[in-house]
């Protein structure tokens, strides 16, 4: 099956031709399957946040390729354009983007971009509001009444209507609450499931991400350094703290009682996994 | 794009022209903003220009700087230039169809080339050496006899000093409302004037909104720290004339002298 998104040898200098020329990212091959959940994570400045805006033609490489459906998004100008709508990217903080009167039109307003049929738009609206918990009721009012969270969802909202088939979050959950966190985290994994689209999240929070997905890429100084599933990227523990990023709770307790002497396989990362595995030792310490 | 605006943008340096109170800066632009006015043929003229050169050397400015901060008013030098060629009456020289240029029109139309490019130099030269904060604290001294007639001086230069540090936050903003704007499908590059005025709501509104909540939270965090205006408020960096300032006024006050004398003298 062709991957759904995929770039080759991508490269992005800022500044180029002046003094304050840098590379942001280098030599980026990077695949997303169909229905793949993702997650991105990396120091700050470590080139995601750069990495991401070139999967939907918002910056253009300065070297390198970047594949939706195997071809080429810089193709044509209609192909980029094309791609803006199948590959949806909610921002940091989202909410600062929300401009329209009411809730309704501020998520009707990437569909209305789409020339779309008013009841087609009407329906996503309707069905991106129920995605992440929206009341109906509420899509009258101001999205400047609304709360910080429920500011965030409404942003949210008005790039999932898009019905984009790979989805993009960047901290999703930043300066929330940890309920606010965990509920748009639900939200975002109800629409992975109904929709099996791609989901790509770039995120801060190792426990966010241990749960939610089956990938996870790091980056480091604008290169992938890792990419695998949560339990081989978790067991590589120094190296991440070598690049200033932490491991899950639980994976640290696991790797401290393997240094008590206990038998535990340090690439565990879910409460569930550490406790069957405690359990597991413990029924055999009284069996022998 | 956006980032790459030059104009009044300051350039740190550590040299004789740095190190030169605000005030006395400020005082020598507009000295020589005004004797350029007064500047009558080639002589008067090439004392300013020499004047100007000096500056540049000593600000160690490069020259490349200087000239780009020029492109944007390119078109009027070119315009001025033009107008001056064919509209000022003489001896002709040149003529063909309506229009004729006279020996009076070259010579106005250089000079008047040289006073424009000259005036823009002399006032960047301030700002390329000047930090916004040194200039603000070196305005608000300087108008500082106007509050003896209720002129709000304080709140003027505490205004600018803000308006100058939320630029490039503005200019960031905007960049990544237009980002996350676009990612929603929205075109600012096509259309006709028209679509393309409303296809900036999406940007302007929300640039709007940050902007009064910026300005909410830097009052909040200003009161936090007890500001209450100009009253009684004192400086950590205190504006001092040393010697150098007085040597350069000294020389302002000559440059001066010999501007007008040579002018007088129609040279």
């Amino acid at each position: 099956m062709v991957p759904i998104i995929k770039t080759e040898g991508l490269c992005h200098r800022y500044s180029v031709g002046t003094p304050f020329e840098r590379a942001a990212i280098e030599d980026i091959d990077f695949e997303a399957k169909r229905g793949e959940f993702i997650g991105v994570i990396g120091h700050t400045g470590s080139g995601k946040s750069t990495f991401i805006q070139h999967l939907n033609g918002l910056l253009k490489p300065t070297a390198g390729r970047v594949y939706y459906e195997g071809r080429d998004i810089w193709e044509s100008k209609a192909a980029t354009r094309e791609t803006r709508f199948k590959v949806g990217i909610v921002f940091q903080y989202p909410e600062y983007q929300l401009f329209e009167e009411t809730v309704y039109k501020d998520i009707a307003f990437g569909p209305k971009n789409m020339k779309i049929s008013d009841d087609e738009i009407d329906m996503r609206v309707r069905e991106a509001a129920e995605f992440v918990g929206i009341d109906s009721e509420l899509l009258e009012r101001s999205p400047f009444d609304l709360s910080g969270g429920q500011k965030r969802r409404v942003a949210i909202a008005g790039v999932i209507a898009m019905g984009p088939s790979v989805l993009i979050l960047d901290e999703p959950g930043a300066g929330l609450d940890p309920r606010g966190r965990e509920s748009i985290l639900e939200n975002i994994k109800r629409y992975h499931e109904a929709t099996d689209a791609t989901v790509i999240m770039v995120t801060h929070s190792m426990e966010e991400i241990a749960s939610a997905v089956d990938r996870i890429v790091v980056f480091n100084r604008g290169r992938i350094a890792m990419n695998g599933t949560p339990g081989e990227v978790f067991s590589r523990g120094e190296e991440l703290e070598d690049m200033g990023l932490s491991v899950p709770e639980v994976t640290r307790i696991a790797k401290r009682l393997r240094e008590l002497g206990l038998p535990v396989d340090t690439s565990v990362y879910t409460i569930e996994q550490l406790k069957s595995i405690l359990l597991s030792l413990k029924g055999g310490g009284r069996g022998a | 794009m956006l980032k790459d605006i030059t104009l009044g943008q300051y350039f740190p340096g550590d040299t004789f022209i740095h190190r030169l109170d605000p005030r006395t800066k400020l005082i020598m632009s507009l000295e020589y903003i005004v004797l350029l006015f007064v500047a009558r043929d080639y002589f008067s003229y090439g004392l300013l220009f020499a004047y100007l050169v000096l500056i540049i050397a000593v600000s160690k400015v490069r020259l490349k700087i200087i000239l780009n901060g020029m492109k944007p008013i390119l078109i009027l030098v070119v315009l001025t230039a033009l107008l001056n060629l064919f509209y000022t009456p003489g001896n002709t020289v040149v003529s063909f169809w309506v229009l004729r240029i006279t020996d009076a029109g070259i010579k106005n139309a250089f000079l008047m080339v040289i006073r424009i490019m000259m005036l823009i130099a002399g006032t960047f030269l301030l700002t390329y050496t000047t930090s916004p904060i040194d200039l603000t604290d070196g305005l608000e001294k300087l108008l500082n006899p106007l509050k003896k007639f209720k002129a709000p001086v304080h709140e003027l230069s505490m205004m600018m000093s803000i308006a100058l540090r939320f630029i490039p936050t503005l200019i960031e903003e905007t960049d990544k409302i237009m980002s996350a704007q676009k990612a929603r499908g929205a075109d600012f590059e096509t259309g006709s004037i028209i679509q393309r005025a409303k296809a900036l709501l999406p940007l302007l509104v929300p640039l709007f909104v940050s902007a009064f909540r910026r300005a909410d939270e830097l009052a909040v965090a200003m009161e936090s720290r007890c500001y209450h205006g100009g009253q009684g408020r004192t400086k950590m960096k205190q504006l001092i004339l040393r010697p150098q300032d007085y040597l350069t006024l000294a020389l302002g006050v000559l440059l001066a002298a010999g501007t007008v004398m040579l002018a007088v003298l129609g040279l």
